[in-house]
């Protein structure tokens, strides 16, 4: 008795000291005991709650999960030694590293019978030719979001990257605008303004595109990727350049509270970028088999729909449609028509010297002023 | 005899210095070992480092060692320009702790013995909750609609000033920094304050001094480890900070925590960012040395 105690003790303490592993000391108990534990290294709030319970039902099993609040912090936990886990929900260019570091276990799609139910127009893409590795999970859009009432009242465009790059316009809303604290994705937006492609490395397109944000930046209130959420639901911000599930996460949130305003979202007609989320399987990971059985629960429509009805995230599996709310089916800029789909472009990594150049481009965005 | 007494003395002073060098070993000198063969490696092309002996079958791709982030660093003024930009908002959140900890630290220092662990306790407090909590507090306190921002705006527009908007500018990253830095020099002062004798003052005023005298004179001089000690406690982990900036700073605000936390993740440049982070370390190093060297017992007697 004293004696499993100890160990007990001495699990959890092992456990907090290896926290970047990420398994809490009730998981270790389940492990110690022989049960068997799923590990998902997942975003925060990307599953509901409610599929967790029916999927551990399922399986007999626990599911446990480690947060991460983008790719980057994903991949450089992975980088520092992190382990053990069976699955990953990465993003399309971080899932391309993991797939060229050579640390993701091909799919057995025996497995996957209902494989089927993905959207075809989401498979197959550059960063995992023939879908080897990943399952497209959800998507979001980088877009617009924005207080309704004000922008009525002072007669902007919603549909255009032009309302955060635009002085004519900005200077209507200045201080009341935030942009995303991410290289790629604001130099997305600018170059996209511009008519390039989210991923031009050419050097001049980037001088332009530095010069269009330099121009911009005296308007803006803040670089933020987390706080505007709150802040356009509480109407201190009018334009946020943000996630579509972050936007949808807001006008819930003004909604709920009883605000005045109504919080709306859409694409600008210039394009914008994609992110899509695929369930890879980690090669640390201890559950292969079990990590398919997950992969195939979540390939079933009703399942897929819940984090969709829950997150407001995009939907690859035509077979949820018909559980998804209509509100949220209905939204364009959740679900964008097959024209506007055609202008969303996923990003790509750059090289390492690109990386170092982007780099100092932003130092010089956020340091400087024209 | 004395040669025994010799040999006792030199196996105390190992005893004594001993824990503390093997603290710095374990916890200064090879973390910053680590950083300096990081900062000399080159960066692996999906993040991490590339390997230093480049395996057969992948021959291609740059390995090795390399000098080309220091080529960087000194190259370009942009980032001595991060460097200045800190040194700034480390001095001004310093300053402002020390003017507002000082009357603060001699207040509790000179109240009845009974109240003083009690008032000390009171400064502590806000440690109990989670800091990144408390600056989050600071966002809806500094928020545009907030009670605050109507307040400074209403007082500024009676004198025909034109609104201002609190959050997301440097104004909102020094009031973070003094904020959670504060109690760091309050508690230094206090230590010291604690220990003069008040004979000296009372026998400053015999002389003929009056309160600002007394101060200037006997208090203050006596008080410079004290203040010392607290700006070095202020001043560093400023110049390093990150996450005050990042939550409650505007379009502007980039200190090198930021430069050197962008490094990491976002552009997964592990070299330059040890190299950012070896410069820091070395100017805190020297900071630290000139606050030494000023806090000498010999340059307080004299002022």
């Amino acid at each position: 008795m004293t004696r499993s105690r100890a160990s007990t003790v001495l699990l959890t303490i092992l456990s907090a000291a290896f926290l970047v592993t990420g398994c809490s000391s009730q998981d270790q108990n389940i492990a110690a005991r022989g049960e068997k534990v799923l590990y998902l290294f997942n975003w925060n709030n990307y599953i509901a709650p409610k599929t967790v319970k029916q999927f551990e039902q399922s399986c007999n099993c626990r599911l446990s999960q480690d947060y991460y609040a983008d790719n980057e912090e994903m991949l450089a936990k992975l980088a520092a030694g992190a382990s053990g886990h069976d699955l990953i929900i990465p993003t399309g260019n971080a899932m391309s590293t993991l797939i060229h570091q050579g640390v993701l276990r091909p799919l057995d799609k025996t497995l996957l019978p209902n494989l089927k139910n993905i959207n075809p127009s989401h498979l197959n893409n550059a960063f995992d030719p023939g879908n080897k590795y990943s399952v497209p999970y959800a998507y979001t859009v980088t877009l617009l979001g924005f207080n309704q009432q004000k922008i009525i009242e002072l007669g902007l465009p919603t549909d255009s990257w032009s309302l955060i790059f635009e002085p004519k316009y900005l200077k209507k809303i200045k201080g009341r605008v935030t942009v995303l604290d991410s290289q790629r994705e604001l130099m997305a937006a600018a170059l996209k303004y511009l008519g390039y492609s989210a991923n031009d490395a050419n050097e001049l397109h980037w001088q332009e595109a530095r010069n269009l944000i330099l121009r911009a930046k005296p308007y803006w209130a803040a670089f933020s990727n987390t706080s505007y959420v709150k802040e356009l639901a509480v109407g201190n911000l009018w334009v946020a350049h943000g996630y579509s599930n972050d936007m949808f996460q807001a006008a819930l949130d003004a909604k709920k509270t009883g605000r005045k305003f109504i919080i709306d979202y859409s694409i600008p007609r210039e394009g914008a970028v994609l992110a899509l989320d695929s369930l890879v399987i980690h090669q640390s990971g201890t559950h292969p088999e079990l990590a398919h059985q997950f992969i195939t629960f979540m390939l079933d429509g009703r399942n897929s729909a819940e984090l969709t009805n829950l997150t407001g995230s995009g939907n690859p599996n035509m077979s949820a449609v018909q559980f998804i709310q209509p509100e949220i089916i209905d939204n364009k800029a959740i679900f964008p028509d097959q024209e506007l789909f055609t202008r969303l472009e996923m990003i790509q990594d750059l090289d390492r010297t690109q990386r170092r150049r982007l780099s100092r481009l932003w130092t010089e965005i956020k340091l400087r002023n024209l | 005899m004395i040669r025994n007494g010799a040999k006792e003395n030199r196996v105390t002073k190992w005893l004594v210095s001993g824990p503390p060098l093997v603290f710095l070993l374990v916890f200064f000198v090879t973390p910053s070992l680590i950083m300096l063969f990081t900062s000399l490696r080159f960066p692996g092309e999906f993040g991490g480092l590339a390997p230093i002996i480049s395996p057969t079958e992948a021959a291609q791709g740059e390995h090795g060692l390399t000098l080309e982030t220091y080529q960087l660093f000194f190259s370009d003024i942009l980032y001595a320009e991060v460097f200045l930009k800190s040194f700034i908002v480390a001095s001004t959140s310093t300053l402002i702790c020390l003017i507002m900890a000082y009357p603060l630290a001699l207040l509790i220092a000179r109240s009845e013995k009974r109240f003083r662990n009690l008032m000390v306790l009171l400064v502590v407090l806000p440690f109990a909750s989670n800091f990144l909590i408390r600056i989050y507090a600071w966002m809806i306190i500094l928020g545009p609609e907030s009670v605050f921002s109507h307040f400074i705006n209403g007082v500024l527009s009676a004198f025909g000033v034109a609104p201002v908007t609190l959050l997301f500018s440097p104004f909102a990253v020094i009031v973070g920094m003094v904020y959670v830095y504060l109690p760091f020099m309050v508690l230094p002062l206090y230590t010291n304050l604690e220990k003069h004798d008040p004979a000296l003052l009372d026998a400053a005023q015999d002389l003929g001094a009056n309160a600002w005298q007394r101060f200037w004179h006997v208090t203050w001089p006596l008080s410079l480890p004290g203040v010392f000690s607290g700006s070095v406690l202020v001043f560093i982990p400023v110049l390093g900070m990150f996450a005050v900036p990042d939550i409650l700073g505007g379009t502007g605000d980039i200190l090198i925590g930021n430069l050197i936390k962008d490094q990491f993740l976002g552009t997964r440049d592990w070299p330059f960012g040890s190299t950012l982070s070896i410069m820091l370390t070395l100017a805190v190093l020297a900071i630290t040395a000139l606050s030494t060297w000023l806090a000498r017992p010999a340059s307080i007697t004299k002022g």
